[in-house]
């Protein structure tokens, strides 16, 4: 096969590239421009994209508008994280809860600045003793070119520019964030079983069940919300597990991801093209192997 | 080399005036900007350490008690007890308020690095300063903060000078400059902001951030802690705001939102939020990519 020797392939021109960034600093210094438009007139936008995200939403009709957070603390009561058995509720709930209020205000401010939705957000939860604390930041954004209010409903999505607009490419739609949580005590072993078991390799399967109680009712809380929202399944699924630092005998399972749904009739086929990279690590010289060590 | 800053150390001058240029690009932005006929000039710096003066927000009363708000300007807000007189140990008022002192002081800070770096752009005929890197740490135990702006100092080949001799920054550099060029934004400067606010719980506040009961004598469900929501909201907003009027109409791109929150015990916080970015100003229409073609790579 010939290789693509184009000045396509090669990238931008750079002589294009030096009039672009002349032009850019004749238009700073205030010398107007040439073709007598008037430019500059700014639209005040801010975003958290990088340039790349910037670019890829741009090829699929879509722009940034303003970054946009929601944040709520939920309080978990004295006591609930002593030893008991089953799911430690108030925990799970205030999760929950706290996702939910973050989630509603920062598709409150995406409402206000005219957006059809969130995307690339940074989602931060930390669960401490007597609180739960769930930020989340990201960049609304719209159709290109469309203004005011839209009828369809706003979506807050993880995924960055580029998985977006890979979705949107493939005949996809993000409706919203599903979350789902749950922290579980692990029973107590009786003081003869842990004696017992002391110099053993043994399961402790205390521990095992209360993860996989906890994966269930998180993932089924996750794929409820995922439903609820009239979606199809959730992409990007972030768990988090293990025991609570200040809790050693109680187990939490956090899952969320973008709940995406079918828009196009079917699945587009995106029909990758395979490029072999010439930039492979070299293999590095090690001088340990002359001396035969 | 035109004027040396009178700050500047003799020994800085006479490294300026050497012939081989200094830059922090790495060597892939380094082709990249000579690629966009970009010449690094140096690598320009500019530092302040900062020792705060004892900052307090003012007084909160009139000449007869009355509560004539606080001594700071900017967000408050008031959270009055529902118990009604209990002790005097109880948490009767609570208040949110933003630290503008905090702000101001970091400005200060800030403002003075930045200025001496562009001062030293300045002195070396740069257009534009790319790769622009800032930091503000404790400096040692010594309770100061040092603040820290640095860049590679740039001409464009045959480019005009800027306007009124003050070179533009960007935090970007190489390929990410040349796709923002490429997208039609032209760099104008960094923006930075910081904003601070402080948590004075009141009674409730105190009991859920604790995890006692505010309604005393019965297990609540998890309630939210609407005091400092309520706070991480404003001192978020706070910071996108002053970011905003720093742009005088100019869009603003590549943020980076940080934001600590430092317990001080009984529901009490102080939060913090630093928000940067690239200003930047449309100087050509856009033009669209093609969608982009997925590629899949062989190993």
């Amino acid at each position: 096969m010939t290789p693509d020797l184009s000045p396509e392939a090669a990238g931008p021109d750079p002589a294009v590239l030096k009039g672009e960034m002349r032009a850019a600093a004749e238009f700073l210094s205030g010398t107007p421009p040439s073709d007598g438009t008037s430019r500059g007139a700014g639209s005040q936008r801010t975003s958290d994209l990088s340039i790349d995200e910037e670019f890829v939403l741009h090829s699929v009709g879509w722009e940034p508008i303003q970054l946009v957070c929601g944040v709520s603390l939920y309080s978990i009561p004295m006591g609930v994280w002593n030893w008991g058995q089953g799911e430690i509720g108030h925990a799970s709930t205030a999760y929950a809860r706290a996702f939910a209020a973050a989630t509603d205000r920062i598709h409150r401010e995406c409402t206000d600045v005219g957006g059809r939705g969130v995307v690339g957000v940074h989602v931060e939860s930390e669960v401490h003793r007597h609180h739960v604390d769930v930020a989340l930041v990201g960049t609304a954004v719209r159709s290109v070119g469309s203004k005011g209010l839209s009828a369809d409903p706003v979506f807050v999505s993880d995924l960055s520019g580029r998985d977006f607009a890979l979705l949107h490419a493939s005949g996809w739609e993000p409706l919203g964030l599903a979350v789902g949580a749950s922290f579980v005590y692990a029973p107590r072993r009786s003081a003869g079983v842990a004696i017992k078991q002391k110099s053993q390799n043994v399961e402790l399967t205390n521990f095992t069940e209360a993860m996989y109680s906890a994966r269930e009712s998180a993932m089924e809380r996750m794929q409820r919300a995922a439903m609820e929202m009239g979606g199809s399944g959730v992409v990007e699924v972030k768990v988090t597990e293990g025991p609570m630092g200040f809790a050693r005998h109680a187990i939490g399972f956090t899952a969320y991801g973008t709940v995406v749904r079918l828009v196009a009739g079917r699945h587009q086929r995106l029909g990758p093209r395979m490029v072999l990279p010439l930039d492979d690590p070299v293999v590095q010289f090690e001088a340990t192997a002359i001396r035969g060590r | 080399m035109a004027d040396v800053p009178a700050d500047l150390p003799e020994a800085a001058g006479r490294r300026f005036a050497d012939g081989a240029f200094t830059s922090a690009l790495t060597v892939p932005d380094f082709a990249a900007c000579l690629q966009l006929g970009l010449e690094p000039v140096a690598y320009v710096q500019g530092f302040c350490v900062m020792q705060w003066r004892w900052y307090g927000m003012g007084a909160n009363f009139g000449p007869f008690g009355q509560f004539t708000g606080p001594g700071n300007r900017g967000y408050s807000e008031n959270w009055p007890c529902p118990h009604g007189f209990v002790s005097a140990e109880h948490r009767g008022f609570g208040q949110n308020y933003e630290q503008s002192w905090i702000e101001d002081a970091w400005r200060q800070g800030f403002d003075a690095a930045y200025g001496r770096m562009i001062e030293e752009a300045t002195s070396l005929g740069a257009h534009g300063i790319v790769g622009v890197v800032d930091a503000s740490e404790p400096l040692g135990d010594l309770g100061v903060l040092e603040f820290r702006v640095q860049g590679t100092a740039v001409r464009v080949e045959g480019g005009p000078a800027p306007a009124e001799g003050r070179p533009w920054t960007t935090y970007l550099a190489g390929q990410r400059l040349a796709k923002s060029i490429e997208a039609g934004f032209a760099p104008v400067s960094i923006a930075a902001a910081v904003s601070s606010v402080r948590v004075w719980a009141y009674c409730v506040t105190e009991y859920l951030t604790e995890g006692s009961s505010p309604g005393w004598g019965y297990q609540v469900a998890a309630a939210e802690i609407e005091q400092t929501a309520r706070a991480h909201m404003a001192v978020r907003r706070i910071a996108r705001d002053q970011v905003r009027a720093q742009l005088a109409g100019d869009s603003f791109h590549g943020a980076s939102m940080v934001t600590r929150q430092r317990e001080l015990g009984q529901g009490d916080a102080e939060l913090q939020c630093i928000l940067r970015g690239n200003r930047v100003r449309r100087f050509k229409e856009f033009d669209p990519l093609p969608p982009p073609q997925p590629t899949v790579r062989l190993r």
